[in-house]
């Protein structure tokens, strides 16, 4: 059973198409990173699947139930575009709020024990209003976390966090799928990190699924490419331009030669063309390049 | 094997009583509710006080020459409604604005509660955990009705007060307590129509609070008149059944068309 079975599903906003003939499947277990530029309507599709906005036409599966059936919502946690606060409330208020609001029968203990998990314990008397961007969002995730829920739905959970922040909720959103039922929809920009923690992957464009993989496609998927640094960079690119077909300047200063492993065949080649190598090293381009080279390729 | 996941089916009351206990504690906590309270409170005594200190001023308008004579409350139920034949000699003031005032003020209590929870994020919150429009709207509607009601009740103390403090007489005029009692329980089961309404209107406008504040206030006035007609100090029984029939009906057809807005618009 998969926790997301998304048919075909399509939404407009009058004349504007925001999502068209969509398919997605997130498994059960899995922490899908759903990727997209902005307004290839990402939210539009979480939003549908919160049952936060009707949607025009497909189907919505959560747990194999109809994503309108009220005990699968009521095992859901949300978090899109910010945090549901009232702000002139206290954290704790807001919390108490929610936990009222999902039926928590002991609210008090659950409600410090997922403080706790985000580190807010110490900040639940702050009124919502006071609190500063990474504070909201931590409050945010907090709120998403009542109640157990079996599928987090989260729209850039990890904005305005530190990298403290950011690692405390990987730790989270491991901790939550490591029974193997439960599952996390996390749409983020901030691919790098993303990277680090998501089991599955959906690139949206336009509205429609690219492609959907897992973190072990996706790895076999990326490119490998050899990064080196000369005497003479500007030569070198020329030089190795004529030869190779994709050589590119990264940012840190060195050029990389695409969709290659053994760098003894560049030096080689340069030492032919009376170059020499200063430094020489292999990898792979991450998610985030993957994705540019896959929007690029769209394009 | 296949894992499964197990979804526990949560009953209609347990959930409507959670919705009803979030929605109660958000009021009771809401300062609003407290200085609309307060504002009933006050409003009558104010009134009554004021207009008995100005019975019998003469005032000249400076353009005509033509002298008026202020006209004060002469019996201290003329807050609360009039006679048909106007026999307790209400002025054109009182006629407007008395106690009926609170099924207009109630909209703004309505208006704020159910934009706030559009404005703040909330409904996200709220919508994806609980399926169901039809409890957001009943669980509204009950506590735009508990705030009416209580505000014609504070209204009904106020007035009082104001009378006792500006010495006004309580007679009625041939009328009984049971009269007056009659006509305090008909206009709070009339408050549930103005509640669906403004609750209709609010969930149509959502975080708009400006649009279902004007809107509600439009609405309202439509029926405003026809308070004083149905529910006049002289009420008996058939005016608190037509007024208790009234409200169901109101807030059952109102409360459906609120649910349908609710699952065909956007939430969020």
């Amino acid at each position: 059973m998969n926790a997301i079975e998304i048919k075909n599903l399509s939404k407009n906003f009058g004349a504007k198409q925001a999502v068209s003939g969509l398919n997605m499947t997130v498994p059960m277990g899995a922490i899908y990173g759903f990727i997209g530029e902005n307004g290839s309507g990402k939210s539009t599709t979480e939003k549908m699947i919160c049952g936060l906005i009707p949607k025009n036409s497909g189907s919505i599966k959560i747990y194999g139930k109809d994503h309108t059936d009220e005990t699968v919502r009521a095992k859901m946690g949300v978090l899109i575009e910010a945090p549901g606060c009232f702000p002139s409330l206290s954290v704790w208020d807001n919390m108490m709020l929610q936990a009222a609001n999902l039926s928590i029968p002991d609210a008090q203990k659950e409600v410090i024990k997922v403080l706790k998990m985000v580190r807010m314990e110490g900040a639940a008397g702050n009124k919502y209003k006071n609190c500063s961007l990474g504070m909201k969002q931590r409050v945010g995730i907090a709120m998403a976390l009542l109640g157990n829920p079996t599928l987090l739905v989260l729209d850039e959970p990890l904005n305005g966090l530190d990298a403290d922040g950011m690692r405390i909720m990987r730790e989270v959103f491991l901790n939550i799928v490591k029974d193997g039922t439960r599952s996390i929809v996390v749409s983020s920009h901030l691919l790098g990190e993303l990277q680090k923690v998501a089991t599955h992957y959906g690139i949206i464009r336009h509205g429609k699924m690219l492609c959907e993989m897992t973190a072990e496609e996706l790895d076999a998927s990326c490119r490998t490419y050899v990064a080196l640094q000369s005497e003479e960079m500007n030569r070198t690119k020329m030089i190795l331009g004529c030869q190779y077909s994709r050589v590119e300047e990264d940012e840190a200063g060195y050029i990389r030669v695409y969709d290659l492993t053994e760098p003894e065949e560049i030096v080689k080649y340069l030492y032919e063309n009376n170059i020499c190598v200063t430094e020489i090293k292999t990898d792979k381009i991450g998610l985030e390049e993957y994705y540019i080279d896959l929007m690029k390729e769209g394009k | 094997m296949e894992k499964t996941v197990k979804f526990e089916a949560v009953s209609f009351s347990k959930r409507m009583k959670s919705m009803l206990a979030v929605d109660f504690r958000r009021m009771f906590r809401s300062k609003l509710f407290y200085i609309i309270l307060a504002c009933a409170l006050m409003m009558p005594i104010l009134m009554t006080v004021m207009m008995t200190m100005m019975d019998g001023s003469v005032s000249v308008d400076p353009q005509t020459g033509v002298e008026s004579i202020m006209v004060g409350p002469e019996n201290t139920w003329q807050n609360i409604g009039t006679l048909p034949g106007d026999p307790l000699g209400c002025d054109e003031v009182f006629a407007m604005c008395n106690i009926n005032m609170a099924f207009m003020g109630v909209c703004v209590f309505v208006c704020l509660f159910i934009s706030d929870d559009f404005r703040s994020g909330y409904a996200k919150n709220l919508f994806t955990v609980r399926a169901k429009k039809g409890e957001y709207v009943i669980s509204k509607t009950l506590a735009g009705f508990v705030c009416g009601a209580l505000m014609l009740i504070v209204y009904f103390i106020g007035t009082v007060l104001g009378g006792a403090i500006s010495g006004l007489s309580f007679d009625l005029h041939g009328l009984t307590i049971g009269n007056l009692m009659m006509c305090m329980l008909a206009k709070i089961f009339l408050m549930p129509v103005f509640v669906s309404i403004f609750t209709l209107i609010s969930v149509a406008a959502k975080q708009r609070t400006w649009l279902s504040i004007c809107g509600s206030l439009g609405g309202g006035m439509l029926l405003f008149m026809m308070v004083s007609m149905i529910t006049p100090l002289g009420s008996t029984f058939i005016n608190v059944i037509l007024c208790l029939v009234g409200g169901i009906l109101f807030a059952v057809g109102l409360g459906a068309i609120s649910k349908v807005v609710l699952k065909k618009t956007s939430l969020v």
